[in-house]
């Protein structure tokens, strides 16, 4: 039954170009991306209790850093594109992720919403390369010979993309990095009494979730196709905190369907903006009342 | 998990705008219109007025009337607040999804001048965007709704380097498309009369505080300075003014700025301060068309003091239906923009007369104000910014 | 830049960093009791605000009242969530309050956009603008008012912590919240109390910012200001949120002067993350040491 239900979904995520106008494939293709953030947040904050505000930031130099590559080598096909954004970005993970060490809770959460800052700051600055707080247009990416220039064409690289992160992120659970993640987790304390190096695996965990939101701004460029940084702002860390929090932490589906909801969630309030902080606010306080492990707890409880 | 599955795609085919047919806005009984605009952050007050109370005010009584040829106007906005990428993103839903027939009157440069090329590319207009950059100039598909920069700076320099014979000129502005297309026009129009541009401090787009730049720009003692800003780091800079002493110099806004708005939130800061008026005064105008404003506001939304935010809105509604007339019972894109371009000597009973050139500017005039009690007095007739 | 330009400098930067100085308190008063930040702190005292602009526009209350009426208003407001919602919640761990706050901070800035407005609007300030001749120099009314106001209320809170029975209490609670209970001192007691005290200093940093910063939505954002003025001072030294806060105000004002003018608005945020990389306890906090 269960192969079944997973079965009609691949199906339907397949053929969805084919069945939905194309501002729905937008959105799906917006759905993938964000995804792909929510489960490089988690493994941040999910798996290792490092509350990031500043994820946003990353998804900037992700997305820039893709802008600009094709901007001014516009021959490079995308897969190398959207590696070199992913590794840009995890570069700055490593940066930060290593004077942050030290910090943690509230520290942290302060260091990362500072971070967030910065980089929208230095986006602005650096304006010969960015155009600052005019904007940026994005160029279509390239495959070869092909150019992304339909909807559907973007879907299709987002979902290529997500599946291969979903299933990286799944495998690192039952390797040793992962467990070692979750005996962070559970007692940072124990896990280094343990020997676990904890501070080699919060590095590891910073590094990777910039290297996941990166590889997702640069699909996001190419989806969104206009960047300023002024869109990249704390609130928009904070969306994607909800996205984890309702999906339940250290999910990597429960990111997924946060993700999902997320997104439809914003797009349907397009005409409600004035409502939006209130829902999503709702929305933590209640799973942090009631429902703690968020969607993903929901359903374990039902099977 | 399934379950969660199955509510999403539940969602999104519930969703209205999934069944869509190809119809680009137009019904028999019906025509949408819709834009992008402000309505938090630093222009919310200026885009709700430009669009709930301006636009939506001069459909109301057209509607009432009938419409045009037996077609309603709906209106749709998505709120950017003001900024670009949030822009584009909202102007693809309006004509992807809710399927609008015309982008009318969104705001700010910047996120107009952003979502131009998506626009062109689908060959949507955009009618009246309430913002001066000229990157607008000159497209097919779009129709100033303010004087852009480069008419409203030659009007206000050759007034203020010509009869009030000032020489030493400095400049608050926002540090994006929609400061700097004003301060590469003055200085353009600066050079025309043998002078340059003294002094510029750029304020971040969104920011309140501007107690450092306007201490730098004392400091530098010039006897304009020109205010390119959105209402609430304009009316900071006043107060700093005020609050430094810093009273030999002029303090001029521009365009888009200069109405009682920023005046308000400026108090008595405000004494002394001039600039240049685009529309006439909404309160005190008694031009036929002005007067007709302020009864609908009153009849409609009473509880909205006239400013030249709606006022402007009323007008590009005006202009619209004005297209719409033109263009017949077969109303197509192409055909509002074929209509548009007959417009010559048009009285709006508001503005001087509308000529609509190849250029596709609206308004080319401005006049002269200065603040006494409060309010802006016209110190002169309209100002030409022709050669 | 002339003496004059930069007493005034200065001064308007001790005025701003008093206002810092008040929301650190507000924060740093919240963590000592109950270990846990408020994120909505600044939403709040934003609420404060409009009421104040409420009280006096529609109810046309005289300024000091409708000014008393937001602080009280913000008060109520901060007992109420701390008894239905952080109550309930502090049993688990102290993420969860930070993301109850930081849930509330969302609800209540919508709310107060929906309530009122999402537009900036001129609030009434109880000092003038104009400039006003003290000794050799002119100073505004408006600066001095706001340092004196701050420094009196600061001046309070000392005499409440020493003095009186509550605030030996709270002190109690701070440095360690099992001997207390232990002691008799009633620990949900001093919670309430707490939030309702921090709310009170919130609000009067929000009534005397208002007139400069105009009300609006996004007054709450001056939180995070109060955030890196109580890390620079060392999170949780009461002491060290007046010295962070001043010292942050004057340096926000003077750098702008001698860099390039946008650097004023990345001061709070290069401040913050120069505290946390190079000595994270601040100026004069305490190292914590986990207990297993």
């Amino acid at each position: 039954m269960a192969l079944a239900a997973w079965g009609l979904g691949a199906v339907a995520a397949l053929a969805w170009p084919l069945l939905a106008p194309p501002y729905f494939v937008f959105l799906a293709t917006l759905v993938a991306v964000n995804a792909v953030v929510a489960i490089g947040l988690n493994l941040l904050s999910g798996y290792t209790n490092q509350l990031s505000f500043g994820h946003a930031g990353f998804l900037a130099i992700g997305a820039y850093t893709a802008a600009i590559l094709t901007l001014r080598a516009p021959a490079l096909p995308v897969p190398l594109t959207l590696l070199a954004a992913g590794l840009v970005t995890g570069l700055v993970g490593l940066a930060l992720g290593i004077p942050c060490l030290r910090l943690d809770g509230l520290y942290l959460a302060m260091a990362t919403l500072a971070f967030g800052f910065v980089v929208t700051e230095g986006i602005t600055n650096l304006d010969a390369l960015t155009h600052g707080n005019d904007g940026l247009r994005v160029p279509l990416a390239r495959l070869g010979p092909w150019t992304l220039a339909t909807d559907g064409s973007r879907y299709y690289l987002a979902l290529a993309v997500a599946a291969a992160m979903i299933l990286a992120a799944l495998n690192v659970a039952g390797t040793r990095t992962g467990r070692a993640f979750l005996a962070i987790r559970t007692s940072e304390i124990a896990a280094q009494a343990s020997g676990v190096n904890a501070a080699a695996y919060k590095t590891v965990a910073f590094v990777l979730s910039a290297f996941y939101t990166g590889v997702a701004g640069g699909l996001f460029a190419f989806v969104v196709g206009f960047l300023s940084p002024d869109a990249f702002d704390v609130f928009l860390s904070v969306d994607f905190l909800v996205m984890i929090i309702l999906g339940g932490l250290g999910s990597v589906w429960g990111a997924v369907a946060g993700a999902a909801v997320v997104t439809v969630l914003n797009d349907s309030l397009a005409g409600l903006q004035t409502y939006r902080p209130l829902i999503f606010g709702a929305i933590l306080i209640a799973c942090m009342l009631f429902v703690p492990g968020g969607l993903a707890a929901m359903t374990r409880r039902q099977s | 998990m399934r379950q969660l599955v199955l509510l999403v795609v539940a969602l999104l085919v519930g969703s209205p705008g999934f069944a869509r047919a190809a119809d680009p806005g137009v019904t028999d009984t019906e025509i949408l219109l819709g834009g992008s605009n402000s309505f938090s952050g630093p222009l919310a007050f200026t885009g709700t007025q430009l669009t709930k109370v301006g636009v939506d005010l001069y459909f109301r009584g057209l509607n009432e009337g009938g419409g045009v040829h037996g077609r309603r106007i709906r209106t749709i906005y998505y709120d950017d607040g003001y900024r670009p990428q949030d822009a584009v993103a909202n102007t693809r839903k309006l004509v992807e999804q809710d399927g609008i027939f015309a982008v009318i009157a969104p705001q700010g440069s910047p996120p107009v001048v952003a979502t131009l090329e998506y626009l062109e590319q689908s060959r949507v207009p955009m009618l009246f965007p309430f913002q001066s950059s000229t990157a607008t100039r000159g497209r097919k598909y779009v129709f100033s709704g303010l004087v852009l920069s480069d008419r409203q700076s030659r009007m206000m320099i050759d007034y203020l380097a010509g009869p009030r014979k000032f020489k030493r000129f400095a400049a608050l502005y926002q540090d994006d498309e929609y400061g700097k297309s004003f301060l590469s026009a003055f200085e353009t129009d600066l050079g025309r009369h043998g002078l340059k541009l003294g002094a510029t401090e750029p304020v971040k787009r969104g920011v309140t505080d501007v107690s450092a730049q306007v201490a730098k720009l004392q400091a530098a003692k010039p006897e304009v300075t020109f205010l390119v800003l959105t209402p609430g780091p304009a009316a900071q800079a006043l107060k700093e003014r005020q609050k430094i002493g810093w009273t030999d110099s002029v303090m001029v806004s521009t365009g888009p700025l200069t109405d009682e708005t920023y005046l308000g939130l400026a108090g008595d800061a405000s004494e002394g301060v001039e600039g240049l008026a685009t529309l006439p005064d909404p309160l005190r105008s008694d031009q036929p068309g002005v007067k007709l404003y302020r009864e609908q506001l009153q009849k409609y939304f009473p509880k909205n003091e006239p400013n030249r935010y709606s006022l402007s809105g009323y007008l590009a509604g005006m202009m619209f239906a004005e297209g719409a007339k033109r263009a017949g019972r077969t109303l197509t894109r192409d055909g509002l923009v074929a209509a548009l371009e007959t417009i010559k000597g048009w009285d709006t009973g508001i503005v001087p007369a509308i000529t609509i050139g190849p250029d596709h500017d609206t308004q080319k005039q401005g006049f002269w104000v200065k603040v006494e009690n409060g309010r802006f007095k016209p110190l002169s007739d309209w100002l030409k910014s022709e050669p | 830049m002339s003496g004059q330009a930069l007493v005034h400098v200065v001064v308007s930067g001790l005025a701003t960093g008093c206002i810092y100085a008040l929301v650190a308190l507000s924060l740093v008063i919240v963590y000592n009791a109950t270990r846990a930040v408020n994120f909505a702190q600044g939403e709040m005292l934003m609420v404060s605000a409009f009421v104040a602009w409420s009280a006096q526009r529609a109810a046309g209350l005289p300024l000091p009242v409708a000014l008393l009426c937001g602080v009280a208003a913000g008060g109520v407001l901060a007992f109420l969530v701390e008894r239905a919602i952080i109550r309930p919640a502090l049993s688990a761990t102290h993420w969860d309050v930070l993301i109850i706050t930081l849930g509330l901070s969302l609800m209540l800035r919508a709310a107060a956009g929906i309530v009122w407005t999402n537009e900036e609007l001129p609030f009434p300030s109880l000092f003038s603008n104009h400039p006003v001749a003290v000794g050799p120099v002119r100073l505004a009314p408006v600066s001095l008012g706001v340092i004196g106001a701050s420094l009196a209320l600061m001046a309070a809170l000392v005499a409440l912590f020493r003095a009186t029975r509550f605030g030996r209490a709270m002190r109690a609670v701070a440095q360690n919240q099992n001997a207390a209970r232990l002691m008799g001192i009633s620990v949900e007691r001093v919670y309430s109390g707490s939030w309702l005290l921090a709310a009170v200093v919130g609000g009067v940093a929000g009534v005397l910012i208002a007139p400069v910063t105009f009300l609006s939505t996004k007054m709450g954002l001056i939180a995070i200001n109060g955030f890196t003025a109580a890390v620079l001072g060392g999170f949780g030294s009461l002491p060290g949120a007046v010295v962070g806060g001043m010292l942050l105000g004057v340096i926000e004002n003077l750098a702008p002067l001698y860099l390039p003018t946008g650097i004023r608005y990345s001061v709070p945020f290069l401040v913050m993350i120069g505290i946390l990389v190079a000595r994270p306890r601040g100026l004069f906090g305490q190292l914590e040491r986990r207990k297993v």
